[in-house]
């Protein structure tokens, strides 16, 4: 894999499973695999790359979209994850409450600092 | 729902689609959504509509607001002019139950129509467009609905799976609210149990959920009778919810509902489900829905009854304390407890003095009077952190986290005060209390046994004495 394409996957990979691992702390992984398919189903409308996305029990990988971007460099993914993120935290808050989502969403930014696209607000 | 779901197209995809077919029909066309915000590009777009927008988007003030209006005041399809004076064939897409978007088509030059033929082969023409436009929308929408559908089914089945195998009541609650937000995108979902008669709300998530939980709703309330009165969900808006505790003083957005299912097994009612209304269920989605409360009654009756079970179980019926059976396990758990965060633990032993003589000469009918008020006494002596357990006939355990020795004393002695001065029926009734600390490396059963031997020499000192164990 190219080190770019790497490079753009990879953030967005490191973001998606600090917020699985965090969410799963407060909901337990059957709900937070329910959240993540909604949520893939719902930007699949828009960007049907969104489903090559894995997720199970144990975790949330972006290893078959990264080949897919090596196939076709011209993904929209930054658009797509960032949908992705915003409609996750949308129904996150609804689960939690604002203050637990706040907090999640606090520790990402703080983990992500710099990082345009993971602080991006609505 | 997400409200995009109608004209949840890919633009980009679609704006080829649009633009392909505009060249094929030589006709301008504009989309806007149910909003009359613009939904796509212009394609093949008319001089004049490129030189006031200053390109193929909608920028034009005078444009946006005459599309807002036209498409806000349209029926089905008309014949408008804009403000440059350029003549549009209007139409709505979608059906009248569900409207998806608008469609404006314009000749591809600036022309008035004024030819009477010219007219009619355009007004042909734009029907066209409209027929082919609405068609491909209207299954775009279908396959939109129906992979929502798939979805719907798809977690129904997973959690009703799920469902079987989880008796803890506080799973079953989270994972029902959890699961009916995220599947139907809700607003605010809430469960309430019978508990007598009343219905109390174990759990609620969403806008104003959690300021729902705990509120007790009674069974003979006249919006509660109206919701049980007959199997199906009652559609209910918040100003009528606002009669019930919880809601009083919440604000939602006009025309919102909630949708309350009476939940009801075999054995009766269960209690009842709430969740603001879902924006397109449907025929097939109202029935997923009601398929999943169904199993979610279930679910509940099940884990309701398992939990009375367990607390049946752990409870002693004459008083309500715990049981002996339980004592060890929570004494145990105290110990660990004090030890890891090193605060004092006491517990007091308490014998009701001569229990045996006064059963025997007035009856175990009166026995079990002197055993359920002397519970009560206790109970009115503590703490709601402490913990009481009937422990034999007539012995009492109170365990006392956080408390020393001498503080426990100072407890025992308002007991025992309290048991000396009640008056119990036929004769005066007294008890000999024995206090005993925790100390480093205590066992249930090293400290039960102090405990027990500080109450023997509290006997040994004349009886309705206190002692507390000088260790």
């Amino acid at each position: 894999m190219s080190e770019i394409i790497e490079k753009r996957i990879g953030r967005y990979e490191t973001l998606l499973k600090e917020m699985w691992a965090a969410s799963s702390k407060y909901l337990g992984t059957f709900s937070v695999n329910l959240l993540v398919e909604r949520v893939v189903w719902e930007v699949s409308l828009e960007y049907k790359e969104i489903e090559l996305l894995q997720y199970d029990q144990n975790g949330i990988s972006c290893a078959k979209m990264a080949a897919k971007l090596e196939e076709n460099p011209d993904l929209p993914v930054e658009d797509m994850f960032i949908k992705f993120i915003t409609r996750y935290v949308e129904i996150l808050a609804r689960l939690l409450g604002h203050e637990r989502a706040e907090e999640i969403k606090k520790k990402l930014d703080e983990e992500f600092a710099g990082d345009p696209a993971a602080s991006r607000e609505e | 729902m997400h409200t995009n779901l109608l004209l949840s197209v890919p633009v980009r995809y679609w704006q080829d689609f649009q633009d392909t077919l505009a060249r094929a029909t030589n006709a301008n066309i504009y989309i806007f959504d149910a909003n009359g915000a613009p939904f796509s590009r212009f394609s093949l777009p008319a001089e004049l509509c490129q030189e006031v927008n200053k390109g193929r988007e909608l920028r034009n003030e005078k444009c946006i607001d005459f599309y807002r209006l036209a498409c806000g005041s349209l029926e089905e399809k008309d014949m408008l002019t804009c403000p440059y004076g350029l003549k549009l064939c209007a139409y709505r897409l979608g059906s009248y139950a569900q409207r998806i978007g608008y469609l404006m088509v314009a000749p591809s030059r600036h022309t008035t129509l004024v030819e009477r033929e010219e007219e009619i082969a355009f007004i042909t023409k734009a029907h066209n467009v409209y027929r082919t436009i609405n068609e491909v929308f209207s299954a775009i929408l279908e396959k939109n609905l129906l992979g929502l559908r798939r979805l719907e089914l798809n977690s129904i089945y997973e959690i009703s799976r799920l469902m079987t195998s989880i008796v803890e009541l506080d799973r079953v609650l989270e994972l029902i609210t959890n699961s009916l937000i995220i599947i139907y995108q809700a607003d605010l979902c809430f469960v309430g149990l019978r508990e007598g008669g009343k219905i109390r709300v174990a759990q609620g998530k969403g806008v104003h959920g959690s300021q729902l939980i705990g509120k007790e709703w009674p069974l003979v309330h006249p919006l509660v009778e109206r919701i049980f009165s007959k199997v199906e969900p009652s559609s209910l808006s918040i100003e009528e919810l606002k009669v019930l505790p919880g809601f009083t003083g919440t604000e939602a957005a006009p025309g919102t509902e909630i949708m309350v299912y009476p939940l009801w097994t075999a054995l009766g009612i269960v209690g009842l489900l709430g969740i603001a209304a879902p924006a397109s269920l449907g025929d097939n989605g109202s029935k997923n829905l009601q398929i999943y409360i169904n199993f979610a009654a279930v679910a509940l009756a099940n884990a309701t009854l398992i939990r009375r079970l367990e607390r049946e179980a752990e409870t002693d019926y004459l008083t309500g304390f715990l049981n002996k059976r339980v004592l060890r396990d929570v004494l145990a758990a105290e110990l660990q407890r004090a030890a890891r965060y090193g605060y004092h633990l006491s517990v007091i032993f308490l014998d009701i003095d001569d229990f045996k003589a006064y059963n025997d000469t007035f009856g175990h009918l009166a026995g079990d009077v002197v055993l359920q008020k002397t519970a009560e006494l206790i109970k009115n002596s503590i703490r709601t952190t402490d913990i009481a357990c009937r422990y034999g006939g007539e012995e009492f355990i109170i365990i006392l986290p956080g408390t020393k020795g001498g503080d426990a004393a100072k407890v025992a002695e308002r007991i025992r005060k309290s048991v000396e001065v009640y008056p119990f029926p036929h004769r005066r009734i007294t008890a000999s209390l024995g206090v005993a600390q925790a100390k480093k490396n205590d066992s249930v059963d090293s400290l039960l046994a102090r405990a027990d031997q500080a109450c023997y020499q509290a006997k040994e000192r004349g009886k309705n004495h206190l002692y507390l164990d000088p260790s």
